[in-house]
């Protein structure tokens, strides 16, 4: 049994999951990721531009997720590589994000390393297959 | 605005119970609330009752758990609702109640809380546990409670210096409180070496930093201050009780080292009772995993941010410390029964302030002011509780 | 109207397997390869496609393409579409025009093909080709052992300096080729018939590149390089040698010892490697080959340098070993 996202819930944050697509607040100027109806950082500004982001930032934190506690939609996954890192990236732009890290370095993530956004399969729910962002080291 | 008192409260031992339902856990404790009240009570002057759960039964009564479960105990008129924030329902049912009775609307009013965890397969639980973080985004990288708390306990080593040693001196001091409790999952002490040694489970946490899935149930009977010596000679005085949020997902918030939600329910608590961290004597503090102890500690004032673990390496926080922190065992040993946490805090509370922890080896002495704090998921929701003994 | 791919890109996925690990698991390797590209769990031809597709795309205005053609033979659904995915995620204009094409090793070349006429079509100045594949089959089938994975994409620009599009020639029929796959199955299988399959891919290539070479008022000595479909470690350049070109012309578009069987990606990924150090003047020559249809030959002429020739050396040298066991887990096998 896992996490429900509908298919039109996740077809909805399409354009943030797959390119990491934020908002600049019209009022202050800094960037909302993930998108909110009021900015998080003015508490004022409900007009926003979409803003393409690098997808670059830095690990602000980290855990390795082991194979028996994920989470059943990450079973397989899990059960492949043994544990999985899951860690919260600070964006170039501002924002922080949590996501899943590939290709961790063999000595071990640290905060403060750059990494990149890539493209890959998230988990897949009633057969489709949900695409979106994790991060590998830059 | 009402003074608010506690006039009886019960729980059911915390653990694995295959032979009870929901319905059958909240009797229980329900029961055991109504022997609790010294003078005896007439049920139906209850006004109201608030009663915490997240997966109401493992999600086999999503709509309406609580006249169903006032049904199950005679009171089906009621006015009884169902309190939803995840690990702090319980709190927050309690929260409600307070507020009710300080309003003046009701003189009496129950405050409860129930989970079953234990009836369903593990991937089904870890699906009920995984679904009260923000979904879209903490559930969607893979991660879970234990991986987001990780998270924190990572960003707090990072910059504070913690040791892995300091969350497994959480996990000691509890499992070594929880022995003498009878309501307690775990009785059992475990060793420094043993509790750094578990199966990983996030790194840095291994299974000992973890709190247990858990059957449960803890009910709590509020009344107006001004009736309260109707029933008791003993009363114990809500003296304070705040509640706050904060961003759902962790990638939100400003601090990974602190739960702004929890600072701004002590804050409220705090000044309500008129009084400050250091005029605490003991305290059950949300220890869902070691490192929530450790913020906590933080946050509700005992401790600076960055300086909570020298609290534990000067033995501090333990039974026979100056501020002894879960007594109980906290819902590291005590158990976790989700919904039922926050209202089972306030019944250890209750008996402490009582002098009534029968075992005298876990009954804390002259304690005049106690707090009781509970946190939604990873810190989405806070509520925090002062109390005073009404003996004196 | 000139049509020049002016940008190419490379998606390798990191993790390796070598031969080595087959003989000392199963005691043999059908395959001649001396490693192999192995998609992680969480990689698909989808998500390869996109990684290559921005590395083409890196230095260039996406909101000028006008075209997006995609191949693979091993896309995740039998019926949706997965142009659209590729739109969102790379962030194109919603007026694109898309082409799919799948079905048979050959589909890399004809999404270029069907760029280069769709680019007719649009006002825009760019066409995007992604190419990405990995050819699946159980790890019981002998003809698994080779297959491998990549992605690799191709800028194509109107009248803009590049590789320039020279010519096409095809030679089509009823080819049986290597191999089919049937509705519904995940599994490729192999028509067991290797000398008879070499004799169809031998007359279908050789078919196309003279018939190409011809047709240009050619000679194969031509070309600086010569990229087959590479099936295996052996077939394409022993075909070349028969026909008359040399080991020179042929060996640095070869990608099988170091990827494997990538199916509809193979000469496309070995143009890309050439690119990296082709000179301006170069003439390249490209065949595919694929079950079904036969072999499409294209030629091109380098202008000048590309803006970006993408990163198949990189990604080459970005790897992590696994062992047979692991490689079953990331199959899904065990």
């Amino acid at each position: 049994m896992g996490a429900h996202i509908s298919i039109p819930m996740y077809q909805r944050a399409v354009p943030q999951r797959y390119r990491l697509v934020g908002q600049r607040c019209g009022a202050c100027g800094k960037i909302n990721f993930p998108p909110k109806a009021v900015c998080k950082y003015c508490y004022q500004g409900t007009s926003f531009e979409d803003v393409q982001l690098s997808g670059r930032g830095t690990v602000y934190s980290y855990t390795v997720i082991a194979g028996g506690g994920a989470p059943p939609e990450f079973a397989a996954e899990a059960r492949c590589k043994g544990s999985y890192p899951v860690i919260i990236v600070e964006l170039a732009e501002g924002p922080r994000v949590i996501a899943q890290m590939v290709n961790p370095p063999e000595e071990g993530i640290a905060i403060g390393m750059p990494v990149k956004a890539v493209f890959r399969k998230i988990y897949e729910e009633e057969g489709v297959i949900r695409y979106g962002f994790k991060f590998s080291p830059a | 605005m009402e003074s608010v008192a506690i006039i009886g409260a019960g729980q059911t031992k915390y653990g694995d119970f295959p032979g009870l339902g929901v319905k059958e856990l909240f009797a229980e404790a329900y029961l055991e609330m109504l022997q609790s009240v010294d003078r005896g009570l007439e049920q139906q002057r209850i006004g109201a009752a608030y009663i915490g759960s997240l997966s109401a039964g493992s999600g086999f009564q999503l709509g309406q758990l609580a006249p169903l479960l006032m049904g199950h105990v005679g009171l089906p008129h009621v006015n009884a609702a169902r309190i939803e924030n995840a690990c702090a329902s319980g709190g927050y049912a309690l929260y409600s109640a307070a507020c009710a009775v300080a309003s003046g609307k009701f003189d009496l009013v129950l405050a409860a809380g129930v989970e079953k965890m234990r009836d369903v397969s593990s991937s089904k639980g870890r699906y009920w546990l995984g679904v009260s973080g923000d979904t879209e985004y903490e559930r969607l990288a893979g991660s879970t409670f234990a991986g987001i708390y990780a998270l924190m306990a990572a960003r707090y080593m990072h910059e504070y210096g913690l040791k892995r040693e300091h969350l497994s001196m959480v996990a000691v001091k509890n499992h070594r409180h929880a022995v003498s409790n009878p309501k307690a999952q775990f009785r059992k002490e475990i060793t420094i070496e043993q509790a750094l040694k578990g199966v990983p489970v996030a790194h840095p946490f291994n299974v000992w930093d973890c709190s247990p899935t858990t059957d449960g149930a803890a009910v709590v009977l509020l009344c107006n201050a001004k009736i309260a010596k109707e029933f008791t000679d003993k009363p114990v005085y809500l003296k304070g009780f705040g509640a706050a949020s904060d961003y759902l997902a962790i990638h939100d918030r400003d601090s990974m080292t602190r739960l702004l939600a929890t600072r701004k329910a002590a804050d409220e608590a705090y000044k309500q009772a008129g009084v400050g961290p250091k005029d605490i004597d003991f305290a059950e503090v949300h220890d869902c995993f070691t490192i929530a102890e450790i913020l906590a500690y933080g946050d509700l004032g005992f401790a600076e941010e960055g300086r909570a673990q020298y609290l534990l390496e000067e033995g501090f926080t333990q039974l026979d410390g100056k501020l002894p922190v879960n007594a109980s065992g906290g819902l590291k040993a005590k158990g976790h029964p989700i919904g039922a946490t926050g209202c089972g805090m306030a019944c250890e509370v209750f008996k402490q302030l009582r002098d009534e922890a029968k075992e005298p080896s876990r009954q804390i002495k002259n304690a005049r002011y106690a707090l009781s704090h509970n946190v939604g998921g990873s810190g989405g929701t806070a509520a925090v509780f002062i109390y005073q003994r009404g003996d004196a | 109207m000139t049509k020049s791919i002016i940008s190419g890109g490379v998606y390798l996925p990191t993790l390796r397997i070598k031969r080595d690990e087959y003989l000392s698991a199963l005691g043999s390797c059908s395959a001649a390869m001396r490693e192999k590209t192995v998609m992680d769990i969480d990689e698909d031809v989808i998500t390869m496609a996109v990684a290559a597709a921005r590395d083409a795309l890196a230095d260039l205005d996406v909101s000028r393409v006008g075209v997006l053609t995609l191949a693979s033979t091993n896309f995740p659904y039998q019926e949706k579409a997965l142009a659209g995915t590729l739109v969102e995620a790379l962030g194109l204009d919603k007026h694109v025009l898309t082409s799919q094409h799948g079905n048979s090793t050959i589909a890399g070349t004809e999404a270029l093909l069907a760029a280069l006429g769709l680019l007719e079509q649009t006002e825009q100045q760019y066409a995007l080709v992604v190419v990405s594949d990995a050819p699946t089959s159980g790890p019981d089938v002998d003809m698994e052992h080779g297959f491998g994975a990549a992605a690799c994409a191709f800028v194509l620009a109107k009248d803009e300096p590049g590789l320039a599009f020279e010519g096409v020639y095809a030679q089509s029929g009823e080819t049986m080729g290597l191999r089919y796959r049937l509705p519904g199955e995940t599994d490729i299988r192999d028509i067991g018939v290797k000398a008879f399959a070499t004799l169809d891919y031998n007359e279908m290539v050789k078919a196309a590149v003279t018939g190409l070479v011809s047709k240009l008022n050619r000679n194969l000595a031509d070309y600086r390089h010569i990229v087959m479909h590479q099936a295996d470690a052996k077939t394409a350049a022993a075909l070349a040698k028969k026909m008359g070109c040399s080991d020179v012309q042929t060996k640095e578009g070869s990608v099988f010892a170091d990827t494997g069987d990538i199916g509809a990606c193979s000469s496309l990924l070995g143009l890309c490697r050439v690119l990296e150090s082709a000179a301006s003047g170069d003439c390249l020559l490209i065949s595919s080959y694929g079950s079904g249809s036969g072999s499409q030959a294209l030629s091109f002429r380098l202008q000048a340098p590309l803006k970006n020739s993408g990163s198949f050396q990189a990604r080459l040298e970005d790897k992590k070993y696994i062992g047979y066991i692991q490689y079953l887990k990331q199959k899904r096998s065990i």
